[in-house]
């Protein structure tokens, strides 16, 4: 448009506003020149949330534990490694202490890690903590004895009883868990922490009805027994919910509050969130209306001293008729230990 | 920005006095800023860069020790990669399901019985120790090269068994043509038997008996039937399938005769499949799914699509939770060998066939998965992904097939 003007003064110095428009068009450039490098910085430097590479997971609000490939070197990886092989495969690394079909990842799904599977990041920095369970101070190795007491039905195992304190098992699972929970906060609540709650429904729950869900949902893994599969080689792949191979009454999975949480944050895997409230309660209360391993706190006490001391209160059938058969009597003590030698 | 300080003139007469002089001019605040924003992001991607040699130094550091056999411990990463999902990184196995390497007699007599177990497999009971195990283990012969099988027999032993005799491929090279016809050992009796190692007590191994091939199966098996193509055309005639057709040998007989279901109803869409078993009555579905779940044939899979073997194996052994998609083996098992009707094998799969099924999924073409599930995953996954977890299955060892009483039946089809 101006190039006219500028052809009828050539003489002239040049016109201030020629200057003006290549002034301007040299800071346009300079100035996009310096946003897309410093976008490209901060692009490749990943700090764009949600626009990382292809490599990288995508950010989830949730607290981001790190990576088996970030294990440390030297006798601290070491011991992170052994404490997740005994994570990973219990029966075999914890083999004395484990008298079910169960490992730690069974429920702690994602290696320890996945949100509301109670992920050990979450779990590091609650303890010690005061647990009304056993009325005490409870450190992290107190913890993990509880559930080798339970979870794991160390009362039927070899040695027939959880790892005794100091044991290099808890050692090396505080190891993995530390590790786990690198740049975690301490002593809080985190997000995604523990199972996650079910908020009650109008209906209550009820094993009829959770039946139903179970058939539809659960029994294409777990078998329509609840009995769990193996491979060829007899390895369990999808582990039992109920019977001798399953935690035992006094496990916190055994409560039907627990179980509908952990149920409807994780289950069926790969598709969690597709149960509704109603059928988490109900195939959670289906799951645990059949008979598991005796309370391991039982011992000479009856099944009803044994409920009004432990279990008062808690969403569970134990000490409760259930289709006429009393639950909590526990399955029969196996022949001989489980993992003993033939 | 600059002050024009020069005096007024008349353009027609030029400054006969002209002075040379400076303006006052700062350097332009863009310029700088350009200047400062290029240095730091040339200082950033220097820096970024260095890391990456200094990886690919280790790497190379790395490469150079295998190829000339100085690597710390040759046969380690590899043991890593393929033994442990079952022996486990410390060899110590799985309880009551696959025996410990780690104090096992099997493993003490040194790293030619190591190698010649690697090669042939075992498929049958077995004792090491007190324990008793089913005993269902893959020949890794389509697996490893005579210096992967040497490297890791040798690292084996020295690691578990207490011997330095380090094996060599030219060793392994004629052991392989050796035992190249004699199929899987039956049980540890069987290599007990065969090698006349000393082995402890081992359990006997029941040959069972199964029932021959009946001449109206092996005839739609092997001629087709009415003008319609015979399996063995399409899926080879020991059904270790090519490309994009599927292997059968060795899934179970349970997820054949559904598959067959499954595409006479439609949830699986395949022309040729289609034609083939609207003629099929259910018990031909049967007969022919239990003579292809009794077969054992080495796998002719490779990983053919170049998808990124280390995704693929990340996905297969780990998942991808970020996507909430959980590992493979977390539902057909650990090492891909399948589990029961509703998650077949998927080890020694011909690539293209499980890349083209995971597309199928995705696209809504296959839709006879249980609870959707095969659908959600495989939409998760991007085309990249499907192809490298693929790959990575097909480079997997072939699943020692059925049980003790199948393994008769091996000699029908051939």
């Amino acid at each position: 448009m101006s190039s006219e003007t500028e052809q009828d003064v050539p003489a002239k110095p040049a016109s201030p506003r020629k200057g003006r428009l290549v002034k301007s068009l040299i800071f346009a450039g300079g100035g996009t020149l310096i946003i897309a490098a410093l976008g490209a910085l901060l692009y490749e430097s990943g700090l764009i949330p949600g626009l990382q590479r292809g490599d990288q997971t995508v950010a989830s609000g949730y607290f981001q534990p790190p990576s088996n490939d970030e294990m440390p070197d030297g006798a601290f990886g070491d011991s992170v490694r052994r404490g997740q092989a005994i994570f990973m495969n219990t029966a075999t690394n914890a083999s004395q202490h484990v008298g079910n079909g169960l490992s730690c990842a069974n429920c702690h799904l994602g290696e320890g890690r996945q949100p509301y599977s109670a992920p050990m990041w979450a779990a590091w920095g609650r303890y010690p903590q005061y647990r009304a369970k056993n009325d005490q101070i409870n450190t992290m190795e107190d913890r993990v004895m509880g559930c080798f007491t339970f979870s794991m039905n160390a009362q039927h195992s070899v040695s027939g009883e959880p790892p005794p304190h100091g044991d290099d098992i808890y050692r090396d699972l505080q190891s993995y868990f530390y590790w786990l929970a690198s740049g975690a906060p301490n002593n809080t609540q985190m997000e995604g922490g523990g199972f996650g709650t079910v908020p009650k429904t109008e209906l209550g729950y009820s094993p009829e009805r959770g039946q139903e869900v179970f058939a539809a949902n659960c029994a294409v893994c777990h078998a329509g027994d609840g009995q769990g599969q193996k491979d060829i080689n007899g390895r369990y792949v999808f582990p039992p919910l109920w019977g001798p191979g399953s935690y035992n009454w006094g496990a916190g999975m055994a409560r039907i509050n627990t179980a509908a949480a952990f149920i409807q944050n994780n289950m069926p895997l790969s598709r969690p969130g597709t149960l509704t409230d109603q059928e988490a309660w109900d195939v959670a209360a289906y799951i645990n209306s059949f008979e598991r391993p005796k309370d391991a706190r039982q011992g000479d006490m009856t099944v009803e001293e044994t409920r009004r001391l432990f279990h008062d209160g808690d969403d569970i059938y134990y000490g409760q008729e259930v289709n006429g058969v009393l639950l909590g009597v526990g399955t029969p003590d196996p022949v001989r230990p489980v993992g003993a030698p033939e | 920005m600059t002050a024009d300080r020069r005096p007024e003139q008349d353009p027609r007469h030029p400054d006969e006095h002209f002075e040379p002089y400076e303006l006052d001019a700062s350097i332009p605040w863009p310029l700088l800023g350009i200047s400062i924003a290029l240095g730091v992001w040339g200082a950033a991607t220097l820096f970024d860069t260095r890391r990456h040699e200094e990886r690919a130094q280790v790497e190379r550091v790395e490469d150079t020790q295998l190829a000339t056999g100085q690597a710390v411990e040759p046969g380690h990463a590899l043991f890593e990669a393929s033994c442990a999902t079952c022996h486990q990184p410390d060899g110590l196995g799985i309880r009551g399901a696959v025996p410990p390497l780690a104090g096992s007699p099997f493993v003490r007599n040194g790293p030619e019985l190591v190698a010649n177990i690697m090669l042939r497999g075992i498929d049958g009971p077995i004792r090491v120790n007190d324990s008793l195990y089913d005993g269902h283990m893959p020949s890794f012969a389509s697996v490893f090269t005579d210096v992967e099988v040497a490297e890791l027999a040798s690292y084996v032993t020295s690691r578990w068994g207490e011997s330095n005799r380090a094996l060599e491929a030219a060793e392994v090279a004629e052991l392989r043509g050796r035992v190249a016809d004699l199929g899987s050992f039956r049980g540890g009796a069987g290599v007990a038997e065969d090698t006349g190692f000393a082995l402890d007590e081992q359990p006997t191994f029941a040959s069972g008996t199964s029932q021959p091939v009946s001449p109206e199966i092996s005839a739609l098996i092997f001629e087709g039937r009415g003008g319609q193509w015979s399996c063995a055309s399409c899926h080879g005639d020991l059904g270790q399938g090519r490309e994009n057709t599927p292997r059968l040998a060795g899934l179970p007989t349970d997820y054949i005769v559904k598959q067959l279901g499954d595409f006479a109803a439609g949830r699986r869409i395949n022309e040729s499949m289609a034609v083939v078993v609207a003629e099929l009555s259910n018990e031909e579905k049967r007969a022919l799914g239990v003579y292809y779940a009794g077969l054992r044939v080495p796998s002719n899979a490779r990983p053919d699509l170049g998808g990124d073997l280390e995704r693929g194996e990340q996905l297969a052994r780990e998942g991808d939770w970020s996507l909430t998609v959980p590992s493979c083996f977390s539902c057909h098992g650990p090492s891909g060998f399948g589990v029961a009707t509703e998650f077949p094998p998927l080890a020694a799969q011909h690539a293209p066939y499980t890349a083209s099924q995971l597309a199928a999924w995705a696209g809504g073409q296959r839709t006879n998965s249980s609870l959707d599930l095969m659908e959600h995953i495989s939409s998760a996954l991007s085309a990249a992904d499907r192809r490298a977890v693929a790959d990575y299955l097909a480079s997997l060892p072939p699943v020692p097939a059925g049980s003790g009483d199948m393994l008769a039946e091996q000699g029908e089809g051939q």
